[in-house]
């Protein structure tokens, strides 16, 4: 490979959109791939191949060629309200996992630097904060701060944009009470099934990485679920 | 199955390059049967054997920088290396988990 291509390639990581890598693996050529932009004659062949793995985001190299594409694709957007110790194990945990993470919580008081190191930490309430992102089916949802002040505006914001993932923390006494208040805002059933609440899977775990584990694995299994349709 | 943009295996490529290294970029491109790594997984090689990141669950890595060291003594740009549990050389580098896979190496220049 030409470094010429490698260093296109971590120029385009920074864009946040999707390309994909070409190589023909019987020539060792390279070239980077956007929907749209005209391929060279090494690929110029497969071109429907090149868009139908590009399309589904899939990687691999193209039955009955020499041809390899691997897909480069935004991670997983997860927004965590609430800085609260919980959400500490949560940041280490879907950092190693590749996930980009947001915290927002309107209590500056919570977010010192000394806790939340090399993540985005945002000061502001939910509605002011989704006013400004775009968010969509391929962000997630965690409340933690257990203050339907402060997390319900969000849940009703992640519910309308459809995102992949919404789970809320508190007891099943606290998660009736706040789909109650959710039914009376005009959210259906199942609007309201889809929230993942007291979050998390069954660890049995009372500690604060305990409960960052049991919701970093329900949201793992629910992004597999979601990578593979 | 796809690349995760965080991932900085192709950023430490360039600075290996930029202190002098001769470079060989190791991808996954294919696998069969059980094997654990994902298409796409990558390893970089230098000249001297030094190596980051990974292709197996440290199977097949061995192999793979012999040959990257090999390419780049040979002065070639590119090779496709499969691995298979009924090929001797990979059983006895251990490919243990019953899987297959094609590694494709490639010098950066």
């Amino acid at each position: 490979m030409k470094i010429e291509i490698l260093k296109e390639i971590i120029k385009k990581k920074s864009s946040d959109e999707q390309f994909a890598v070409l190589t023909n693996l019987s020539n060792g050529s390279s070239e980077i791939y956007k929907i749209g932009i005209p391929l060279s004659n090494n690929f110029i062949n497969y071109k429907n191949d090149i868009e139908n793995y590009y399309n589904l985001k899939k990687s691999g190299v193209i039955n009955n060629t020499e041809i390899l594409i691997q897909n480069y694709i935004k991670p997983i957007e997860v927004i965590i309200i609430g800085a609260v110790h919980i959400t500490q194990y949560l940041i280490k945990f879907l950092k190693d996992l590749n996930f980009d993470v947001t915290v927002v919580d309107p209590r500056e008081y919570f977010t010192t630097k000394q806790k939340f190191r090399n993540v985005k930490i945002i000061n502001k309430w939910p509605e002011e904060f989704f006013k400004n992102i775009q968010t969509n089916s391929n962000t997630a949802l965690i409340t933690l701060s257990h203050d339907p002040k402060i997390d319900e505006p969000a849940l009703k914001h992640a519910l309308k944009k459809k995102f992949f993932y919404i789970g809320a923390l508190g007891s099943k006494k606290t998660h009736n009470n706040r789909c109650k208040r959710l039914k009376d805002e005009g959210f259906n059933d199942k609007e309201i099934d889809s929230i993942h609440g007291p979050i998390g899977i069954k660890l049995g775990g009372k500690s604060a990485p305990e409960i960052a584990l049991s919701i970093v694995a329900q949201l793992v299994s629910e992004t597999n679920k979601y990578k593979n349709l | 199955m796809t690349q995760p943009f965080i991932d900085t295996i192709l950023e430490e490529a360039i600075s290996w390059i930029e202190s002098d290294k001769q470079v060989v970029l190791a991808t996954v491109v294919q696998t069969w049967g059980s094997s654990p790594f994902q298409i796409g997984s990558k390893m970089i090689i230098d000249e001297k054997g030094n190596f980051l990141g990974s292709v197996s669950g440290g199977c097949v890595e061995t192999s793979v920088i012999t040959e990257c060291v090999e390419l780049i003594k040979n002065k070639n740009s590119f090779k496709k290396i499969d691995f298979k549990v009924s090929d001797e050389n990979a059983w006895s580098v251990g490919l243990a988990c019953g899987g297959e896979m094609t590694v494709f190496i490639e010098q950066i220049n």
